[in-house]
C-alpha cells in the first residue's frame, strides 16, 4: 500500500518537461537542407536567376520552418515518472502516449554530426510493436539528460531504486575491456567485402537533381542514337586498344564499387564497440558509427537467435558477421542486430557464450535437403530462360538467342545453392545454413522457437516433400527460417524431435 | 468462395464481351472454361478445403491442419502462445460457429487461425490453453 503511494505522488509531482531548445536549431536545419535544392530549382526556373526573389523566397521558408518547428517544441512534453514515460505531442491532434518501462526492449542513443556539435542527443524507445520510429522518440535532449533517462529506465529493469547507481555504473563500463572493438584496419577489411555500388547511385541521385545544370536533353536516348554514328571513328581504332578500353571501364567500375563499400563501411562501423554491461540484468552495449554515432543496450535475455553470415570469399580468410535477432529490430530498418561486421570464429565465441548460445560442434553433421530444392527451380528457370531466348531471337534478332547462355550460371548457382542449404540438430539448438553468395548459419535455441509449420505446395505432393517453417519472436517477416524441400516423412520426425524438446519445462528465459 | 466465383464470372462476361467486340471470337470461348472453373470453385473445392482443415488438441501443443492444394501443418506449443481470441462474424453468429485465434510472439506465424468450430467448444479449448499461459515466455 506505502509503495503504491508513493508510486502515485511520485507520478503526481514529477514535472513536464521540454526537448532541448538547440532541437529547435537542429530540426529547421536538417528541414531546410531538404528544401535548398528545391530552393535552387526555383532560382533557376520560376524567379529567373532573380536573386533578390530566391532571397526572399528563402527567408519566408526559414521563418516557416522555424515557426512550425518552435510550435511544435512548444507543444510537445514529457513526463518521466518512476514506471513509465509520458510524451504529450502534436499541435492540432493531440497525441498522449503512455510506455510502460516494462514494454521497453531498447533505449538506443543516437547522434549525428550535427547534434554531437550541439551535444544533443536523440533518445529512441523501441516498445516492439510494429511500426518502427512511432514508438518513442525524444528528439533530441542535451547528453547528460539523455544518458540518465537511458540509465533511469535500464535501473528499473534491475529492480534498483535510481538514484545512485546511474552515474557510476557507466564508469564500469568504460573502464572494462570491450567484448569486442575493430580498429580501423579491421574495419578496412569489412568494407572491402561490403562490395557496393551505393555511391554509384548517389551519384545518379545528384545527376538527377541537378540535371537542370547539364546540357538539354542530356536523357533524351534520341540524342545519343544521333551521336551513335561517330562510333564509326571508334570502330576505326585497333582492337587493342578497344578491349584496354572495355578493360578499364569494368576496372572503375570495380574500383567504385570497393570505395564506396569502404567508405559506407567507415560511415557505418567506425569506433565500433561491444561491450557487456552487467547490472543486475545483463546487456550488450553497441557504440558506433563516424558522423551518426549510436548507443545502444540490448538485454541480452532478449536474443533470440544468431546468424553467422559469411560469403565464399569471405569464408576462406575466415571472417563472419554475427548478427543477433532480438524482439525490436536494428535501426536502419535491418531485422538482425550486427553484434560483430566481421570477426573469426574465435572472436565470436565468447559473445556467443554471453548469451548461451555454442558453435555448432565440430563433429555434428549436417544434413542436406533433397535435391529437388535445385532441380525444380532449375527446370522453371532454363524454361523461362529458353522461352525468352527463343521468343526474342525469333521475333527481335538471332543474337538474342545467346540469352540460352545464361541458363548455365542460373543453374550452377541454383545448385551451389543446394549444397549450402543444411541442417542440424543437438541437444538444446538447431543449426541451419543456406545461401552460397550470402551463406548464413543460423543458430536457434530450441526453446526460443515459437511455433512449427509443415507446409506442402501442390509441387511438393508428387515428391513428397515439406518445407518446415520455425516461428520465432523477432526477425524477418518475409524470410523467416525456413528448412525448404526435406522429405515429408524426415519433416515429420525432426518436429517430433524438436517439440518434445520445447514442450518441456522452459528454462529461464 | 462462392463471392470469389462470381466476381471471376463478371469479368470473364467483361472480356468476353470486349473480346468478341474487338476481335470477333466465337461466343462462348472465354465464357465456358471460365464457367467450368467457376462451378469448380463453387461445388467442389469448398468439400475438399474443408476436409483438409483438422485440429488436435494435444497436451502441451495445438495442431492444425489446413489447406488443399498448399498444404499446412502448424503445430504452437501452449506454453509459447501470448494471449487468446474468440472471434465471431455476423454469418457465423448465425450458424452458432466462431473462431479460435491465437497470438504467439514469433514474427512468422503470429496470428493462428482455426475458424468453423462450435462456439461452446472455442471457449472450452480457450479455457484449456489459458490455464498454460504463463508470463515472461520471451
Amino acid at each position: 500500500m506505502n509503495e503504491d503511494t508513493a508510486g502515485l505522488t511520485a507520478q503526481d509531482t514529477a514535472p513536464f518537461r521540454r526537448l532541448h531548445p538547440l532541437s529547435i536549431l537542429m530540426k529547421s536545419t536538417t528541414m531546410l537542407g531538404r528544401n535548398i535544392i528545391a530552393i535552387i530549382v526555383l532560382h533557376f526556373s520560376l524567379f529567373d536567376r532573380n536573386i533578390a526573389y530566391t532571397l526572399l523566397a528563402a527567408l519566408a521558408l526559414i521563418t516557416l520552418v522555424a515557426g512550425v518547428t518552435a510550435l511544435i517544441w512548444s507543444r510537445f512534453t514529457y513526463q518521466v515518472t518512476d514506471r513509465e514515460i509520458r510524451i504529450k505531442s502534436g499541435l492540432l491532434n493531440r497525441n498522449n502516449r503512455s510506455i510502460p518501462f516494462d514494454r521497453i526492449q531498447d533505449v538506443s542513443l543516437e547522434q549525428n554530426l550535427f547534434s554531437r556539435f550541439l551535444g544533443l542527443m536523440t533518445v529512441k524507445l523501441e516498445t516492439g510493436a510494429g511500426g518502427g520510429d512511432d514508438d518513442g522518440q525524444l528528439d533530441a535532449l542535451a547528453r547528460p539528460d539523455a544518458e540518465m533517462l537511458r540509465d533511469t529506465i535500464r535501473d528499473y529493469k534491475d529492480g534498483l531504486s535510481a538514484d545512485e547507481t546511474a552515474a557510476d555504473d557507466r564508469l564500469v563500463a568504460a573502464e572494462t575491456p570491450p567484448l569486442f572493438a575493430m580498429d580501423n584496419r579491421r574495419i578496412l577489411i569489412a568494407g572491402l567485402f561490403n562490395f557496393s555500388f551505393v555511391l554509384l547511385a548517389i551519384f545518379g541521385a545528384v545527376a538527377q537533381n541537378l540535371d537542370f545544370l547539364l546540357p538539354d536533353g542530356f536523357f533524351d536516348p534520341r540524342r545519343w542514337i544521333e551521336a551513335l554514328p561517330e562510333q564509326e571513328a571508334i570502330n576505326s581504332i585497333s582492337s587493342e586498344i578497344r578491349i584496354i578500353g572495355a578493360l578499364a571501364a569494368i576496372l572503375s567500375l570495380v574500383t567504385i564499387g570497393l570505395v564506396s563499400g569502404i567508405v559506407a563501411t567507415f560511415v557505418r562501423e567506425y569506433g565500433f564497440r561491444l561491450d557487456l554491461v552487467d547490472t543486475g540484468q545483463r546487456g550488450f552495449r553497441r557504440r558506433r558509427g563516424l558522423f551518426t554515432r549510436t548507443d545502444m543496450v540490448m538485454p541480452i535475455h532478449r536474443v533470440q537467435a544468431a546468424i553467422l553470415q559469411t560469403g565464399p570469399v569471405r569464408a576462406c580468410f575466415g571472417w563472419y558477421h554475427l548478427k543477433f535477432t532480438s524482439l525490436a529490430g536494428d535501426a536502419n530498418g535491418e531485422t538482425d542486430h550486427s553484434a560483430a561486421p566481421c570477426a573469426r570464429l574465435a572472436e565470436i565465441d565468447p559473445i556467443l557464450d554471453q548469451c548461451g548460445i555454442h558453435q555448432a560442434p565440430l563433429d555434428l553433421e549436417f544434413g542436406r535437403v533433397n535435391p529437388a530444392f535445385w532441380w525444380r527451380k532449375a527446370v522453371f528457370a532454363g524454361l523461362i530462360i529458353t522461352a525468352i531466348a527463343l521468343g526474342t531471337g525469333f521475333f527481335l534478332h538471332p543474337g538474342f538467342q545467346a540469352i540460352s547462355l545464361l541458363a548455365l550460371p542460373v543453374l550452377l548457382i541454383l545448385f551451389l545453392n543446394w549444397r549450402h542449404h543444411q541442417y542440424a540438430l543437438d541437444d538444446s539448438q538447431i543449426y541451419v545454413r543456406s545461401g552460397w553468395w550470402r551463406r548464413k548459419l543460423t543458430i536457434l535455441p530450441l526453446r526460443k522457437i515459437q511455433s512449427i509449420d509443415i507446409s506442402q505446395s501442390p509441387l511438393d505432393h508428387p515428391l513428397d516433400l515439406a518445407t518446415i517453417t520455425l516461428g520465432i519472436a523477432g526477425g524477418s517477416a518475409i524470410r523467416p527460417l525456413k528448412i525448404e524441400a526435406i522429405g515429408f516423412a524426415k519433416a515429420m520426425d525432426l518436429r517430433h524431435r524438436l517439440l518434445s524438446r520445447i514442450t518441456m519445462p522452459p528454462t529461464a528465459g | 468462395m462462392i463471392i470469389r466465383a462470381a466476381i471471376l464470372l463478371l469479368v470473364a462476361v467483361v472480356a468476353e464481351i470486349a473480346l468478341r467486340l474487338q476481335l470477333g471470337v466465337e461466343p462462348g470461348m472465354v465464357l465456358i472454361p471460365v464457367i467450368l472453373f467457376a462451378a469448380l470453385i463453387v461445388f467442389i473445392l469448398p468439400g475438399r478445403i474443408y476436409r483438409r482443415w483438422g485440429y488436435d488438441m494435444g497436451d502441451e501443443q495445438l495442431r492444425i491442419l489446413r489447406g488443399f492444394l498448399w498444404r499446412t501443418d502448424t503445430i504452437v506449443p501452449f506454453n509459447r502462445i501470448q494471449h487468446i481470441d474468440v472471434a465471431q462474424g455476423p454469418l457465423q453468429r448465425l450458424f452458432g460457429l466462431s473462431t479460435l485465434i491465437v497470438h504467439t510472439a514469433g514474427t512468422h506465424n503470429s496470428i493462428v487461425t482455426l475458424p468453423g468450430l462450435a462456439t461452446a467448444n472455442a471457449e472450452e479449448m480457450r479455457d484449456t490453453i489459458k490455464d498454460h499461459i504463463r508470463q515472461d515466455m520471451i
